[in-house]
């Protein structure tokens, strides 16, 4: 179903992707092979400039992706007006073996461009640009993700059929009108799993709490570890219980239906918070790799400080929004 | 964080003076990029409102249509099959349909005629004037506002048609449809299912196709899978199917549309890229007198960034709102006969633009984001320009 205006967008949005991250390799590759911090010759004024293209166009990619990601979602809910047994995004998404991971390729996508963006930032901050290298390596290895996210967006188009009644043959049937009883993850887990999410979003908050006031590289790395393993908790129980309560319907369980009008745009104040979180805690961890590199020490911690202060305060948000339409449950039994 | 935003707000003031400043250039590029946008636009804009107009339209029909095939054409359907659909578990009520069209030889239109068992009031649309007919009551008609367009009825409440052998049937005219009903009504003539069988010469335990209620709209799957097993001879249509063939046909149409338009849109890209290379030795000085100040490589770009955002942003808005104002008010002249049927008589109604969110950032997608990533590469090229050189030369 490549001729559909959300299908061109996406597909447009995926080719500017690739051109601006192609271009920016380029300077990658012209980087890796003669950058001399200590010379003035004219190529290496000519690469001094050249970063700042490259990073540019990074950044642009960035929000192309982060971009494209809700485009995609409103595409899929879009699309699932076509397809028969799809009665939202979830529905398209399952719809062929593209879906999902076309999915999680474009979220992780963001947090890796987001993370380039970050050493980036540090780079520039230190007058010797001690990250050059580093950085373009990193960049280098994004190249075929984002072709990944290409290519899979392609064949995931391409393998959608849209339902036409065709006047020459007989009937089409959905197999079951699925959609409402589908479920991301699986069956239901019950309580025990919205226990165990906030009991975890707990010990994650206290254990920011130690990394902020410690500033040791083994906190952040617990509470970056702790933060991977809330991401994918977290997930979870938005599917399989949150979603519930938020629609007040025990089996509509879709992780996007939220992001709708519908909803009041709901989602965006959960996902948005817990996507902040989870970056800023990965990312608090993730520098503490080139804090010893020169001129970069006071900056690194500097910047962990934030990172774990920002992620602390959007945990907290976000634990908050999620729980509300839980606590309104229990105290008011439902909408009303 | 202060700071940084208060630099980008002097880089935001700089930028947009530089706008007005190269005036000329600006406003050129601003009229070109507005006119496709507009022109995009009003294909999203259209085929939105027109999928409103139809699942409006389709919340109106049964959930099941069931029609009698033979050797791969509709046939009429006895109604002893309605005995046979009635007895599956979920449905409330299958009613037997008699429809055509009639030719209007003088004037060359296709009206539809459509003849209805029961209470004829049941779920139908308002009325502009008149009453429908009372049940078996015979020889009254509720017509659509293009119907007494067409016969020319002017005040007369009468009028008759041709039977197939040629002799004629008369009408009273009971009803008119109301005018916001247009889209359903336009061309309809509405009739008792005696009537109707009695103009098309069809005999009286045959119909043409059978409406089939049910109760749970979940189980519409299932019911309409049990008729077709219970009556292989016929066609199932749901009404599902029919909503999502509506949207993949009008997709498909505007996603053609979009395809054209895009070698539009590319065509201006590369204008957009050509008019950001090209220097002129005035820029030329102005950037260096702005490095001799101290201003560094990603300080221009960002001014170059906020130009282009403003710039584009700027046509986006405008083309949108011409769009909705072509839609709503114009009835979006220019593109009508390519979305629509080819019919003579059928687009008689108003077509209400619906602007959603969704299709916003589906524009915003396909011509702002375009347009800043072929101005990059130029930009960079501008702000990297060696201070000595421009200088010099």
């Amino acid at each position: 179903m490549l001729v559909n205006p959300w299908s061109l967008a996406l597909c447009l949005l995926a080719g500017l992707s690739l051109f601006l991250l192609g271009m920016a390799s380029k300077t990658a590759l012209r980087v890796m092979r003669s950058w001399q911090p200590a010379s003035d010759s004219a190529r290496q004024i000519g690469l001094e400039a050249e970063i700042w293209l490259s990073s540019t166009l990074v950044q642009y990619g960035l929000a192309f992706q982060v971009i494209s990601l809700f485009l995609f979602v409103l595409a899929a809910d879009h699309f699932s007006g076509m397809l028969a047994g799809a009665m939202c995004a979830t529905g398209s998404l399952l719809a062929n073996d593209y879906g999902l991971p076309l999915l999680a390729v474009k979220g992780t996508g963001i947090f890796l461009y987001g993370g380039w963006i970050v050493f980036h930032q540090l780079d520039i901050s230190s007058e010797t640009y001690p990250l050059v290298r580093f950085k373009y390596i990193l960049l280098l290895c994004l190249l075929p993700f984002v072709v990944a996210d290409a290519v899979l967006l392609i064949l995931y188009l391409t393998a959608l059929q849209p339902d036409i009644i065709t006047s020459c043959c007989a009937i089409i049937f959905d197999a079951a009108p699925s959609g409402t009883v589908q479920n991301l993850v699986g069956g239901r887990h019950g309580q025990g799993l919205l226990l165990l999410h906030y009991g975890w979003a707990a010990l994650l908050f206290a254990a920011g709490l130690v990394a902020w006031r410690r500033r040791q590289a083994f906190f952040y790395l617990l509470y970056g570890v702790g933060m991977l393993l809330f991401f994918g908790l977290a997930l979870t129980t938005l599917v399989a219980e949150i979603s519930s309560y938020i629609y007040a319907m025990p089996f509509h369980n879709c992780p996007f239906c939220m992001l709708k009008k519908e909803y009041g745009y709901f989602g965006f104040l959960l996902y948005i918070p817990l996507f902040f979180s989870v970056f800023c805690g990965v990312m608090a961890m993730v520098v503490e790799l080139v804090k010893s590199r020169p001129g970069l020490g006071r900056r690194v911690a500097e910047l962990q400080r934030v990172m774990v202060a920002v992620s602390l305060g959007a945990l907290l948000l976000y634990s908050t929004l999620s729980a509300w339409h839980y606590l309104l449950y229990l105290v008011a039994g439902g909408e009303g | 964080m202060k700071k940084y935003f208060e630099k980008q707000r002097n880089l935001l003031d700089y930028a947009l003076a530089s706008l007005w400043r190269r005036k000329g250039k600006n406003i050129s590029v601003f009229l070109v990029f507005s006119l496709v946008i507009f022109l995009l636009a009003s294909f999203l804009f259209l085929s939105r409102s027109l999928q409103v107009a139809a699942q409006t339209t389709l919340r109106q029909t049964p959930e099941i249509t069931v029609q009698r095939m033979v050797a791969g054409r509709q046939e009429s359907m006895p109604l002893t099959y309605a005995e046979r659909i009635r007895g599956i578990f979920g449905v409330r009520r299958v009613s037997p349909r008699v429809w055509g069209y009639h030719y209007n030889e003088v004037t060359g239109a296709n009206i539809t005629v459509m003849a209805l068992a029961g209470d004829p009031e049941l779920g139908r649309e308002p009325l502009a004037e008149g009453a429908f007919w009372q049940q078996g009551e015979q020889g009254r008609a509720v017509i659509g506002q293009g119907v007494v367009k067409d016969l020319d009825l002017g005040g007369r409440r009468t009028f008759s048609f041709f039977r197939d052998d040629l002799t004629l049937k008369s009408f009273a005219v009971a009803g008119i449809f109301a005018p916001e009903t247009n889209i359903l009504t336009y061309d309809l003539v509405l009739l008792d299912i005696a009537d109707g069988r009695d103009l098309f010469g069809l005999a009286d335990d045959l119909a043409t196709d059978l409406l089939v209620e049910v109760v749970n709209p979940l189980e519409i799957a299932t019911v309409a899978r049990k008729i077709s097993e219970r009556l292989p001879d016929t066609r199932v249509v749901t009404r599902p199917q029919i909503q999502g063939t509506y949207q993949a046909v009008f997709s498909w149409r505007s996603g053609v549309a979009a395809i054209c338009l895009l070698s539009a849109l590319s065509a201006f890209i590369i204008l957009a890229w050509d008019k950001a290379s090209g220097m002129s030795p005035e820029e030329r000085r102005e950037i260096s007198i702005l490095k001799i100040l101290g201003w560094q490589t990603p300080d221009v770009l960002q001014v170059r960034f906020w130009e282009g955002f403003a710039l584009s942003l700027l046509a986006f808005a405008a083309g949108a709102i011409l769009a909705y104002v072509h839609v709503g008010y114009f009835q979006a002249a220019l593109f009508r006969p390519v979305m629509m049927g080819w019919s003579v008589l059928r687009p008689g109604f108003d077509l209400v633009p619906i602007v959603q969110g969704g299709d916003l950032l589906l524009i915003f997608c396909l011509s702002v984001l375009p347009y800043l990533a072929a101005t990059v590469v130029p930009a960079w090229r501008c702000a990297a320009v060696a201070t000595d050189a421009a200088m010099g030369g």
